[in-house]
């Protein structure tokens, strides 16, 4: 049997992923310091969580990927880091009753959030809230005043037409 | 239903971007491991958006690593990975202290090996071209266990069965693997508890409504993957406890999971 160093493992793991993890948690939380909390919270997590990754489900990337977005959409959600954004510039929208901010992106010009930015208006802004702010389907229709199915019928004509873009 | 339809529906981008209900996350799952087209079709989205997330990637500062290495407290440890485990042996893997966490950092580098196939793709990118062929020499080093269980589990003959837990032990859970050219059978342990040491878990092959003993087993202590008898046949799969060393038919009583064969 062959013998291995468990940091050999998170090694490989970390030099191998760090970087394409990184760019997508940047592409949703745009403060580099707040992006690399991130990246250090999301890398203990899955070291820590690693047993209940389960391979018949999907690839690891994918399952390391998916709690990177996570991590980052809890960030943004956060109170300390909207109490930060208010200190500084942004207004709140008064007719906007979840406080959600569908503001132009200023870093929309990389990667995923890039080619989502191509999509067609109504696509774009679903996708941007479920994927990119982590809305789920029911506060979109609620804040669109669109029906439920409506949200989850269009999020996949989104889906399909991003993933012809990719 | 209509295989082709699902997969063109949307639902393979939602599941693997984390965007689907929680009804329509467990029902692919459940069609996933049923069906091997839908897992085709998942893996190949997978690969697809692994290949864009790493077009974009962005390297963090240096002290990152540094810092997380401090957090998770990690040390160099030697760590034995785990093997197939030929059930008439029965060897029982040595344990280290800690043992569980190591484990499971092995059977991560296996699973680590398979982001080489993803790999292939980037070739603009220096890099990502480097660590290609890093990730070479790594699967290299463990080409005879990790080679082994991927081809497993990635083999287009290869059925998977989910073993779903009955009345009398309804989380008990775990996966087949039957190949359907060599007519051999893997099994996966989930979720079964450690037993009485009077007592052994049992696999059957159910055919034409008749048991067939595929092996007496004990849930390994890593993630190993066990080889239990081939069989030419098999309508379901049914997981029984029994006295160690049973002889003879199974105590229905005692039915663990079961898992339906999907026709050929």
């Amino acid at each position: 049997m062959l013998q291995q160093r468990s940091d050999t493992a998170f090694s490989y793991l970390y030099d191998n992923y760090s970087g394409a993890l990184n760019g997508i948690i940047n592409q949703i939380v745009p403060e580099s310091e707040t992006a690399n909390d991130v990246l250090q919270e999301v890398f203990v997590n899955i070291w820590r969580k690693i047993e209940s990754y389960d391979p018949t489900k999907g690839r690891l990337f994918t399952w390391m990927l998916n709690i990177a977005r996570n991590a980052s959409i809890d960030k943004i959600r956060s109170r300390s880091y909207r109490n930060n954004l208010k200190n500084q510039t942004l207004a709140d929208n008064v007719n906007d009753p979840l406080n959600l901010q569908v503001i132009k992106p200023v870093y929309d010009n990389i990667g995923l959030r890039k080619i989502v930015s191509q999509l067609k208006e109504e696509q774009r802004i679903l996708i941007e809230l479920s994927y990119f702010q982590g809305y789920t389907h029911e506060e979109i229709a609620k804040v669109m005043s669109i029906p439920l199915g409506t949200v989850k019928t269009r999020i996949r004509s989104a889906l399909i037409q991003l993933r012809t873009m990719l | 239903m209509n295989i082709k339809e699902y997969i063109a529906s949307g639902i393979i981008e939602s599941y693997v971007l984390g965007l689907a209900t929680d009804q329509d996350r467990a029902e692919f799952e459940q069609l996933a491991a049923q069906y091997p087209e839908i897992a085709d079709a998942r893996t190949r989205f997978e690969l697809e958006l692994e290949k864009q997330v790493f077009a974009s990637a962005v390297n963090p500062p240096d002290d990152v690593k540094e810092k997380i290495l401090n957090t998770i407290g990690e040390t160099g440890t030697s760590v034995n990975l785990p093997s197939t485990v030929s059930i008439e042996h029965d060897i029982t893997p040595s344990r280290n202290q800690g043992w569980l966490r190591f484990a499971a950092a092995a059977s991560l580098i296996l699973f680590i090996v398979s982001g080489y196939f993803a790999y292939k793709f980037y070739n603009q990118n220096k890099e990502l071209t480097t660590k290609n062929i890093e990730l070479e020499k790594e699967r290299d080093s463990v080409a005879n266990i990790a080679s082994e269980q991927q081809k497993i589990m990635n083999d287009p003959n290869v059925m998977v069965v989910n073993m779903v837990g009955t009345e009398k032990a309804p989380k008990s859970s775990a996966n087949i693997y039957w190949d359907s050219t060599s007519r051999n059978v893997w099994l996966v342990v989930k979720n079964m508890p450690k037993l009485a040491s009077d007592k052994q878990y049992q696999l059957w092959a159910l055919i034409d409504g008749k048991p067939v003993d595929l092996g007496l087993f004990d849930p390994p202590d890593n993630k190993v993957i066990l080889k239990m008898n081939n069989t030419q046949k098999a309508d379901a799969f049914a997981i029984t406890i029994e006295t160690r060393g049973n002889t003879g038919g199974p105590t229905l009583e005692e039915l663990q999971s079961m898992g339906k064969a999907r026709l050929q």
